[in-house]
């Protein structure tokens, strides 16, 4: 036998028996002068008692001699050869110690082959998208899968918490995904949560940023809604909750926050893609993140991703009035919008929810600004109408680039302004 | 009143710029060319008693097919007073010229008339943002016929875009026109609506694009 079909037969072997069968097995490599040599090799090998493996059979004097020789024969077979005067080397001290290393070295490459083959410029199912969370949260030890709560249709919601240490650091939080049909923004933070994974301990401002704060990254804010996308609707925006008396299914999570909820820009009509719900809060999906954040009660930025317009916007939506910190949220937003064009030129307009898209009641940011987290900002990703929210694939990663500098740009801000 | 200075990036302005980026899709949009607004570089409004407001705007657009291709226009967009039925009043003045589609034009003239059976597709782009190369066109053309229902239904709390083009089928006439029957599904930005629109669309090298008819689909949900 060869010797690699001697070494893939025991590790199946191995695998099927599951104990370390070759535990101080040797191989030695003999090297015969002369064919009286090779005989008494060949005596060795007729001796079935020995269980010796010949993984290259002696045949003639000028070819070295390979053969595994099990534990209990070691000591007896070195004893004849020197008794012989036949010269030998030991090729492998310890056969099980080889065969872990490489069952190891196998287990890892598979894991980064998984890695590798995750296509983050392509639309993916919710299925992959979680796979691809536990192979991140896997891969890094300061990365962790954790479920803060559950959907309407009871899928979990899954949320990477990256920390590098401390207790309770202050925390950046950045969400995509909450309308569901808005697939270009949980492509992108797939994009986002590999890229700050991988770029800790070489990029600088990751590096200095996770040595500070803690960033939790909810990539699916609505998988009930962005499995409904890929089976039934494309262009699905809510939740998929059912509302009692209605025919109409599923409430506009980005009008369901405790903030001015009910009010101008949120309809009360159920069959309407911007329905309120029947109270703030009432869907799970929006709870859940309020009790998370509410909990934790250490956060300073609520970023979410939204597409299509190019829009980089902050407080308020559900009043045209500017709030507080106008002054230093506009400055932000135009810093975060002059690194996103910095890369492919892409154009963001920056400004107040009511002032640039819509004046909108219930809204995330609106909520978090109110509760104490000055810097939120809500950005709506490309395109600006050509596509949609059918944004070609082979934007996903110029887009997760560009939106990735806007987003570094404020997270750096609130860094230096945390510490 | 007189006219009021408006922030490029705010919303009454950007919405009166969809309209009138419609409207010049429309009139010089087809299957080889799709107009898009680059950037608007000045917005005045002006409010006129009892007739209603009036924008007046500057703009860059460009050929998508050819981003180096933009022109400079000017525009007025108007929309009447409380008036629902009736479509703003739009006037355009381009400088510039944009890249000749004659070549491109022929060939999918041709094409088309030498189709065997009725061109038929659905769902362009598909789910990924997918466009097969040989029905760009076809989306482009639905692109323009967008621009035309924009154009005639806007208000100053609307903005509309066309989502995706759900059905065409063209349909073979006796004349020198091709007709295209689409069914597209329009996004419309401030309700967050996404409704569906039969229009039917013909189409000539030499005479452009023409809605013949056009209408929304049901009452909705």
């Amino acid at each position: 036998r060869s010797r690699e079909q001697t070494s893939s037969a025991s590790s199946l072997l191995r695998l099927l028996l599951k104990t370390p069968i070759y535990c101080r097995h040797q191989v030695l490599r003999i090297k015969t002068k002369n064919e009286q040599e090779v005989k008494q090799l060949q005596l060795l090998e007729s001796l079935e008692h020995l269980e010796l493996d010949f993984w290259i059979n002696p045949s003639a004097p000028a070819l070295p001699v390979d053969v595994r020789i099990p534990a209990a024969s070691v000591q007896s077979v070195k004893a004849f050869l020197e008794s012989q005067g036949i010269e030998y080397s030991i090729l492998i001290e310890d056969l099980q110690d080889i065969l872990d290393k490489e069952k190891q070295e196998m287990d890892e490459n598979a894991q980064r082959q998984r890695s590798s083959t995750f296509d983050f410029g392509a639309y993916h199912t919710l299925d992959d998208i979680n796979a691809e969370l536990d192979h991140l949260a896997s891969e890094y030890s300061f990365v962790e899968k954790i479920q803060i709560g559950q959907s309407y249709e009871k899928r979990p919601l899954y949320v990477l918490k990256f920390s590098t240490g401390g207790s309770n650091r202050p925390a950046i939080w950045l969400d995509a995904g909450i309308h569901s049909r808005e697939w270009v923004t949980q492509a992108s933070a797939l994009w986002i949560a590999n890229k700050i994974a991988s770029d800790y301990g070489t990029d600088a401002s990751i590096t200095s940023l996770l040595n500070k704060m803690d960033l939790f990254l909810l990539p699916v804010s609505n998988p009930d809604g962005f499995v409904y996308t890929h089976t039934s609707n494309r262009m699905w925006r809510k939740t998929r909750s059912k509302i009692p008396g209605s025919i109409c299914v599923g409430v506009d999570p980005n009008r369901n926050w405790d903030a001015g909820f009910g009010g101008p820009g949120a309809s009360n009509n159920p069959c309407s893609d911007s329905y309120h719900g029947p109270s703030a809060n009432s869907e799970v999906e929006v709870k859940s993140v309020v009790d998370f954040i509410k909990n934790h009660g250490n956060f300073k930025a609520f970023l979410t991703l939204h597409s299509y317009s190019q829009l980089l916007m902050y407080p308020y939506g559900y009043k045209c009035t500017r709030p507080d910190d106008y002054a230093e949220l506009e400055s932000l937003g135009r810093a975060a919008a002059s690194s996103i064009r910095s890369l492919y030129g892409t154009t963001f307009q920056v400004g107040t929810i009511c002032k640039t898209i819509y004046q909108a009641s219930g809204g995330s940011i609106d909520w978090s600004y109110d509760n104490g987290i000055k810097y939120s900002f809500a950005f709506e990703l490309r395109d600006t109408g050509r596509y949609g929210f059918l944004l070609p694939a082979s934007q996903i990663v110029p887009t997760a680039e560009e939106t990735w500098l806007g987003l570094k740009k404020i997270m750096e801000h609130v860094r230096d302004k945390s510490s | 009143s007189p006219a009021m200075e408006l922030p490029p990036g705010h919303l009454p302005a950007a919405r009166a710029a969809a309209v009138a980026v419609g409207y010049l899709r429309y009139l010089r949009g087809g299957p080889a060319r799709g107009l898009e607004l680059r950037e608007l570089r000045r917005a005045r409004r002006q409010d006129i008693d009892d007739v209603g407001h009036k924008y007046c705007l500057e703009l860059e657009l460009e050929d998508v097919l050819d981003k180096d291709s933009t022109v400079t226009c000017t525009a007025e967009v108007l929309y009447h007073l409380g008036s629902k039925s009736s479509a703003p009043d739009v006037q355009v003045t381009v400088q510039g010229e944009l890249r000749s589609t004659e070549e491109a034009d022929k060939e999918f003239y041709h094409r088309i008339r030498s189709l065997e059976k009725e061109l038929v597709a659905e769902n362009i782009p598909d789910s990924h943002g997918n466009v097969p190369p040989e029905l760009e066109p076809i989306h482009l053309l639905a692109w323009a016929a967008s621009g035309y229902i924009t154009w005639q239904n806007s208000t100053e709390n609307t903005k509309l875009h066309l989502a995706q083009v759900k059905h065409v089928r063209q349909v073979k006439r006796s004349d020198e026109d091709l007709q295209f029957d689409f069914v597209v599904l329009l996004h419309e930005m401030v309700s967050q609506e996404v409704l569906p629109w039969e229009v039917t669309v013909l189409w000539h090298p030499q005479h452009g694009a023409r809605v013949s008819q056009c209408h929304a689909v049901g009452a909705g949900r």
